[in-house]
């Protein structure tokens, strides 16, 4: 018998919404000793089925047909204080944001605690400090006495983890546990629920988007697509042999090339040498506070024709660094040197000619774009700032829809009514309207999905190759990087620890922190087939 | 905003509300030609209780028309609500979009002078301002102002704050735009939701800050007003409730309305939450 | 919480007071030469006599032709000496007449509050746990409606309706001056004159609180630690105590905090509805009067009650808050 079984599962959605059902007509079980990874692109209705086995289901959904049998009891028959009484002794289950799943005005030990004793299990402090430990956070009898604001994101998902399992449940649920981790943290975590599955034989059903996850942990996959199950069986079967087209697409469309080093490449475009930037953290009126070394001694060149990437996990002062170079950021020392000028030495009326020459593409697509204006101004501002007349720049506002594969019919619309993809686009296309020839990408595709990601990496190499566009690409997927880059740099800390062609920076990696982010990227050992 | 007014529609108690102030609003502008004589005249006996042949609502200790005043009173509690917010408005925003995109030094200078506002209990100090430059319509506009703009500059601040660090505000600087540019059009217009919501719980401030000032004796002395004549009719409460009851009324009506609009203003502004009310 | 953190703490916040306590001194000084009149023109027009003579005698007696910046030390001075000025209506330090009439103003707001708060929190935890049924519209509707309603209007509308139809609590007053009570029954007396006053200002402020708490907890209860302790299968009432109410609070703490110095400005009012005895009293027989010495007293006053009273929710808020930070 399946430790859990979801048999013939729909959920309906209220009426109104762009479908009828969250999922529709899913089945698949779990085994004892088992890790089941449910894929899927965001709204395909996996986190739903999540919170149905788990009963937390929003007031707004319900079951409308079909059974969840867990240990043989379907339930959703069970009462509301039946299934309470499961809730964390039997299913545990552990979140996608740590950073606020545990409560900030209560210790890390009495929320852990607080599973033990709401389930009737006596001398629960005692046990604290040996379930902390259990999940290798160090020094656990003094982490017990801290309150959450006071660990890293890694930490508080080993905290839920430790809360998930105090009770040894039988199956552990995981939603996208991993996703906001840094890929070194991400790393440790699917070690450790990897590991203690193993020992304690229990059944987990993980909830991700990422196939190079599924490929690291799983035992069995089933590939949501709008609520239904398209595809399911073993792991290797489906990552290695996918059937169905959607899967199919879904595994072409992680990154997998290494790119070529640029053939031709010019002269230098952009020299960065010896930039700094020291933040201060608290301190008041009068300074003091913290110094933060966000970027220390940053030194890079970059040619014409070529794309760097700029490759590190998150407060590795990448973003500072890019930040830097297009004066978002004031940097402290050094020189950056765009073709003959030092643009650290120029004041803010003297930096705009180079506005036209050197663009930026942002990360988040539902916040680079104003959303009171129309797509046709977002896109014609920049070069009416800078004297091109108006009705010209509002004509060629319909060439770059077109250039970045929209419709011209966006033109007149707002940003609100696109996409996250379509906005993205729309961003590359407000950057190319001032004909730069210098392009910054601040991790452009990380908040896209899958499918979308890989259509949106395309249309950047098309376009950097048509337009002989320079690029500076910050990204802490390393996967992205060696698809799309032909040389990075890896920082680390403030400070580029590493920099070479892509091809041989992931081949033999020389300093230490690059070979521990490679052997972090989940599912190396695997190679996605072709589409 | 066909979308705005739906969502706004769909509130029942704010569409009320609507109602209320556009009658109220009507009222004040009527009330020359609904009462054509001052609201100071005598005319008729005092005392007269509500419903008698001559005063809808009675008459005061001076035989003046209880109905007549507050209809006149509508006058004053709308001007003074509408312009001191206007100009209270007008002095939060300012201070609070320099503090909140200049930042640094600048940001915690204005901050320290904002909290200082905020720490003197707002009625005493609108009761000194206007007891030292004398009550008229112009010195309590001044004070109501005075005493409301710290809550905007917070929220403008913040606001301001926030959409400084948005992308599509970072885009704006690398686009070359200048400082005006980027304040006028890039971070204002998406700062206003939540200063219209302020706005009409400020008026409605507005009018109970004004009718404890007028109640206190401290009102515009050629001006009939609510809060006047509550304060007229409390030392004879035992002879003539109507005197204190249907003022106090109109000026429960109309900032309860104006409290509504806010809310449902609330809810259209910001969707996400409207289902949670 | 470490005895360390809460020494900064305090030390920071007395720095703070001394600089709000120096502005709102240096703001009455302003008020005070805005002022129509100066004192000794006063004193000059209450004696019947405009002699220049006399006048300038006065004036050199009072520092006025001083420069005024010494004129500022000068006040600072007397300031930090607990030195008010001189009521000339009264002939009395102003300082004195505030210190006297100051109990009855603090048992008045105190009671107030803590009704406000107690009653607030409680109908606004009550309303969210309901939320959409008929108990919360109830709550809510109340909630508004006290909100809207001039405070001083309450107070009459009570008098009416207790004192003069029902005749069940004295709407004067703070005692039975003529019934010459002691010990107990004094005590009791006051408590029956103290019910409608203290009803009065903390039925707004009750308003003010309920909402608040409402709005609080329904964003709490949508957060993702309320989650994480529903998948812990916590009962739903150990989750609303232990983990959206202390959570809610927060915002209610330091709402309250802002929300004291607008409680003593409505004891203004509320004194001068039941002609309650206390500094609101003292400040409207001062308008009347055009004693501005006294005024001007009773606002430094209660700025500095108000910036005490702050100090009392920080520390409160510190000792909830574990992720206050203290340089």
């Amino acid at each position: 018998m399946s430790l859990l079984s979801v048999e013939d599962l729909t959920i309906a959605l209220p009426p109104g919404g762009d479908r009828a059902q969250a999922v529709s007509n899913i089945s698949f079980a779990v085994d004892p000793g088992e890790v089941l990874c449910i894929v899927g692109e965001s709204g395909s209705g996996k986190s739903v089925t999540a919170a149905a086995i788990m009963g937390l289901l929003p007031r707004t959904l319900r079951g409308e047909r079909g059974r969840i049998l867990f240990e043989g009891r379907d339930l959703l028959a069970l009462s509301n204080n039946a299934m309470r009484a499961l809730r964390g002794a039997h299913l545990g289950m552990i979140f996608q944001e740590p950073m606020t799943a545990l409560n900030p005005l209560m210790r890390v030990g009495d929320q852990v605690a607080e599973v033990l004793a709401v389930h009737g299990v006596g001398g629960a402090k005692g046990r604290v400090p040996e379930l902390l430990a259990a999940v290798s956070l160090p020094d656990p009898a003094r982490l017990a006495r801290v309150y959450p604001h006071l660990l890293s994101g890694g930490q508080r998902q080993r905290v839920m983890i430790a809360m998930a399992l105090a009770l040894e449940p039988a199956l552990l649920i995981a939603d996208e546990p991993t996703t906001a981790l840094d890929v070194t943290t991400q790393m440790q975590i699917l070690r450790l629920i990897k590991d203690i599955q193993l020992r304690r034989g229990a059944g987990v059903l993980f909830i991700t988007h990422d196939f190079g996850v599924v490929a690291e942990i799983a035992d069995g996959v089933a590939v949501m697509q709008e609520g239904r199950i398209v595809e399911a069986g073993r792991a290797a079967q489906v990552l290695n042999a996918p059937q169905h087209p959607y899967t199919r697409a879904l595994i072409a469309a992680v990154p997998h090339r290494v790119a070529e080093p640029a053939q031709a490449i010019g002269g230098p475009v952009l020299e960065v040498v010896g930039v700094r930037k020291t933040y201060r953290r608290g301190g008041g009126l009068f300074g003091g506070g913290t110094p933060v070394h966000a970027v220390a001694d940053a030194d890079f060149v970059l040619r014409k024709g070529e794309t760097l990437g700029l490759v590190g996990e998150s407060g590795s002062g990448k973003s500072t660094l890019a930040r830097c170079v297009v004066r978002l950021v004031q940097p402290d020392a050094g020189a950056i040197r765009f073709h003959d000028t030092d643009l650290a030495r120029l004041d803010r009326r003297a930096w705009k000619p180079f506005r036209r020459r050197i663009q930026m593409v942002f990360q988040d697509p539902f916040a680079s774009l104003n959303p009171r204006r129309r797509v046709s101004e977002i896109i014609a501002d920049g070069p009416i700032a800078h004297g091109t007349p108006r009705t010209e720049a509002l004509r060629r506002v319909r060439e770059l829809l077109d250039l970045v594969q929209l419709d011209p019919g966006a033109a007149e619309r707002f940003p609100h009514e696109f996409s996250g993809g379509q906005r993205q686009r729309i961003g590359i296309a407000r950057a190319l309207a001032m004909q730069p020839e210098l392009l910054i990408a601040d991790e452009p595709v990380s908040a896209l999905d899958v499918s979308v990601q890989a259509q949106v990496l395309d249309l950047l190499e098309t376009l950097r190759q048509r337009l002989g566009l320079t690029m500076l690409f910050i990204t802490h997927d390393l996967r992205v990087a060696a698809q799309i880059c032909g040389r990075v740099a890896v920082m680390q800390h403030g400070r580029i620890v590493e920099q070479g062609e892509t091809a041989q920076v992931f081949a033999a990696p020389r300093h230490p922190y690059t070979r521990s982010l490679l052997d972090s990227i989940p599912g190396r050992g695997w190679t996605p087939v072709e589409g | 905003m066909k979308a705005f007014a739906r969502a706004y529609a769909r509130n029942k108690g704010a569409v009320a509300g609507a109602m209320v102030v556009v009658l109220v609003g009507l009222v004040a502008a009527l009330a020359g030609w609904l009462f054509p004589f001052s609201p100071w005249d005598m005319q008729g006996a005092p005392f007269r209780p509500p419903g008698d042949t001559d005063f809808l609502l009675g008459s005061d200790s001076l035989g003046r028309d209880v109905a007549a005043g507050i209809a006149y009173g509508a006058r004053v509690s709308l001007l003074i609500g509408g312009v001191s917010t206007a100009v209270a408005l007008l002095l939060g925003v300012t201070l609070g979009a320099v503090a909140g995109y200049a930042g640094g030094v600048l940001d915690d200078v204005t901050m320290r002078f904002t909290e200082f506002f905020q720490t003197v209990p707002s009625f005493v100090l609108a009761i000194v301002l206007v007891a030292i430059f004398s009550p008229s319509l112009g010195s309590i506009v001044v004070a109501i102002a005075i005493v409301s703009w710290p809550p905007v500059t917070r929220v403008i601040r913040a606001e301001f704050l926030s959409l400084r660090s948005r992308e599509f505000v970072q885009a704006a600087h690398v686009l070359g735009h200048s400082h005006t540019t980027i304040v006028f059009r890039e971070i204002l217009p998406n700062a206003l939701a939540p200063l219209i919501v302020l706005a009409s719980l400020m008026v409605a401030n507005a009018i109970l800050l004004e009718s404890g000032l007028s109640f206190l004796g401290l009102g515009d002395p050629n001006l009939m007003s609510w809060g006047f004549m509550i304060g007229a009719g409390r030392s004879v409460i035992r002879l003539a409730w109507w005197m204190s009851v249907f003022p106090g009324l109109a000026i429960f009506l109309t900032v309860l309305a104006l409290n509504l609009i806010g809310e449902g203003l609330g809810d259209a502004l910001n969707p996400r939450l409207a289902h949670r009310r | 919480m470490a005895p360390a953190r809460l020494a900064r703490l305090l030390a920071q916040r007395v720095v703070k007071i001394v600089a709000v306590v120096l502005a709102i001194a240096v703001t009455n000084f302003l008020l005070i030469h805005a002022a129509p009149g100066d004192p000794a023109s006063v004193i000059a027009g209450e004696s019947g006599a405009a002699d220049p003579q006399l006048m300038a005698q006065l004036r050199a007696q009072f520092g006025l032709d001083q420069p005024l910046t010494t004129q500022l030390a000068l006040y600072l001075n007397h300031v930090l000496h607990g030195d008010l000025g001189t009521s000339f209506r009264q002939g009395r330090p102003v300082a004195e007449l505030i210190l006297e009439r100051l109990p009855a103003t603090l048992l008045l707001t105190l009671t107030a509050f803590l009704f406000a708060i107690v009653t607030g929190i409680t109908l606004g935890a009550m309303a969210a746990q309901r939320v959409g049924r008929i108990a919360d519209s109830v709550i809510t509707v109340l909630a508004l409606g006290f909100y809207a309603t001039p405070l001083f209007w309450v107070g009459l509308m009570l008098v009416l309706l207790f004192s003069v139809w029902l005749n069940w609590l004295p709407s004067f007053g703070m005692n039975t001056i003529a019934a010459g009570y002691t010990g107990w029954v004094a005590i009791a007396d006051i408590g029956q004159h103290l019910i409608l006053p203290a009803l009065t200002l903390g039925l707004f402020y009750m308003a003010i609180y309920a909402r608040l708490t409402r709005a609080s907890m329904l964003e709490v209860a949508s957060q993702d630690f309320v989650r994480t302790a529903r998948a812990k299968g916590v009962p739903e009432g150990r989750i609303l105590r232990r983990h959206v109410l202390r959570n809610a609070l927060l915002p209610v703490v330091t709402f309250a905090g802002i929300q004291a110095g607008q409680l003593i400005g409505g004891s203004i009012l509320v004194e001068t509805v039941f002609a309650w005895p206390g500094i609101g009293r003292l400040a409207f027989d001062a308008l009347l009067a055009r004693d501005y010495q006294v005024l001007l007293g009773v606002f430094l006053c209660t700025s500095v009650l108000v910036v005490l009273f702050n100090l009392l929710t920080d520390l409160l808020y510190v000792m909830i808050d574990p992720r206050v930070q203290t340089p």
